[in-house]
């Protein structure tokens, strides 16, 4: 079994969390790692969908995972025993976001997120309203829509869908059972955002899984030039 | 699901007010002024939290035809943004504002306040039962008290049976635990008796409901115990 640590941290009302989130992003640079941000509602499947991208990316690269829940530590040790890799659940003390500070101190913990990893991926605390109010410092921002959460949520959460790079829209295998308009979500999301890259996925079967794996090998190699 | 385009056939007016974030610094304090007031008033405040598209709107809808005729009701819809909520109950008949927090993450009993202002100068009646239906978040909502009489929380089965584990407060803030979209139990590894054990393990008293706002299961129950508690309150 994977190895699970447990970091408590708590807010920094001080912090200038743009400067913070910069710095974080530039000492990743440096470092090679590209880091990604998971954000989405409760339930919508975000540890599942780690749990099924991981493997398949495991070989090429070296991940990391970094949980954020209010208390428990279920999702970190769902990733590491279904993965192998290792997972650091961060506690932030019953906040309803993370922000860079909190990334910062948290990897100043474990040096091995930047230095030993060319993926670093952040779950979010599920929620679709403060997360998305804050730079983590992440290269990449990915949000999941889930189909029994309804095609109107990019109308409800505007913020959420604006900040991100990828919507993935999961639990396709469940559409029959829920009125969910695919092209009505898209119409919304790029209303928002036009730049926003939409994907089909169904982590539970594995449907559209190899398009997010390309997104994530070309947001990496994309950083990896950054470097260079 | 409600389009962007819907036309408005209810003869209520759709009324979208824009909260002002509150200046108090003891929101406690300031619930239970609004709580007693509403007490006085003889108005059952009902907050009503989930995260985001567990059927919040969608219970209230099916709640409608028990509550219609037995009690007189309204409904507050919080949202950062949007006005689809207000504009569906409103086409059902069910009075009701659309209150816009501006991005904010909760709403607090200052917000509710004004929201209760706004519903009330649509409605010639006192009301018995007033539903607030907060923003679609498990984590902040929960650590804001708004002066309500009941706190209820739904948790949709897509969602997972773990969440009163990850998201510990609402469970503890809340007297009653509404589970839908139980007519989708097959697609889903939904466990009741973990769920219910988790639930319990944080408030040994909460109430638990499982319905299908979709078919109408178990509805009926629901609507009953609403009803119970607004007798209960507005006693």
């Amino acid at each position: 079994m994977a190895a699970v640590r447990t970091i408590r941290i708590e807010e920094n009302v001080l912090a200038d969390n743009d400067a913070s989130a910069a710095a974080v992003r530039s000492m990743l640079t440096a470092a090679g790692t590209t880091m990604i941000n998971f954000m989405s509602s409760p339930g919508s499947g975000k540890t599942t969908l780690l749990t099924a991208l991981i493997p398949a990316l495991k070989d090429e690269m070296r991940i990391r995972v970094m949980d954020v829940d209010i208390e428990s530590a279920l999702d970190a040790q769902r990733v590491a025993d279904a993965t192998g890799v290792e997972a650091l659940q961060i506690h932030n003390g019953g906040l309803c976001h993370i922000d860079a500070d909190m990334v910062a101190r948290a990897l100043a913990q474990y040096p091995q997120a930047v230095t030993d990893t060319d993926l670093l991926i952040l779950e979010n605390i599920g929620n679709l309203v403060c997360p998305a109010e804050f730079d983590t410092g992440a290269h990449k921002n990915v949000m999941i829509l889930s189909v029994p959460e309804g095609d109107d949520k990019p109308l409800k959460y505007p913020l959420m869908f604006s900040v991100c790079d990828l919507v993935l829209i999961n639990k396709i295998d469940t559409l029959a059972y829920f009125d969910f308009n695919i092209e009505a979500a898209k119409q919304r999301i790029r209303r928002l955002n036009p730049g926003a890259e939409i994907l089909c996925v169904s982590a539970k079967t594995g449907e559209g899984l190899d398009a997010v794996c390309d997104w994530v090998r070309k947001a990496c190699s994309e950083q990896m030039k950054v470097r260079i | 699901m409600a389009k962007d385009s819907d036309i408005i056939r209810s003869e209520l007016p759709l009324r979208i007010i824009e909260l002002k974030e509150s200046v108090l610094e003891d929101n406690n304090k300031d619930a239970q002024e609004l709580r007693e007031t509403l007490r006085s008033r003889k108005t059952c405040l009902i907050n009503l939290m989930s995260g985001p598209g567990s059927g919040k709107t969608s219970t209230l809808l099916a709640l409608q035809p028990y509550l219609e005729g037995r009690i007189r009701w309204g409904v507050m819809e919080a949202d950062i943004d949007s006005d689809v909520d207000a504009k569906t109950l409103l086409q059902a008949g069910i009075p009701a504002v659309q209150l816009h927090t501006g991005g904010m993450c909760h709403l607090d009993a200052d917000m509710t306040r004004q929201g209760l202002r706004a519903l009330s100068s649509i409605t010639d009646t006192d009301l018995d039962l007033v539903v607030l239906e907060n923003i679609g978040n498990l984590v902040c909502p929960a650590e804001f008290d708004t002066g309500a009489a009941v706190n209820m929380t739904i948790l949709s089965v897509p969602e997972g049976d773990d969440k009163p584990a990850k998201y510990p407060l609402m469970y503890e803030a809340c007297d009653l635990m509404v589970i839908n979209k139980i007519d989708a139990m097959a697609v889903f590894d939904f466990d009741k008796e973990k769920v219910e054990r988790y639930a319990k393990l944080r408030n040994p008293d909460i109430r638990i409901f499982y319905i299908s706002a979709k078919t109408g299961e178990g509805v009926a129950a629901l609507a009953e115990e609403i009803l119970a508690q607004v007798t209960k309150w507005n006693a």
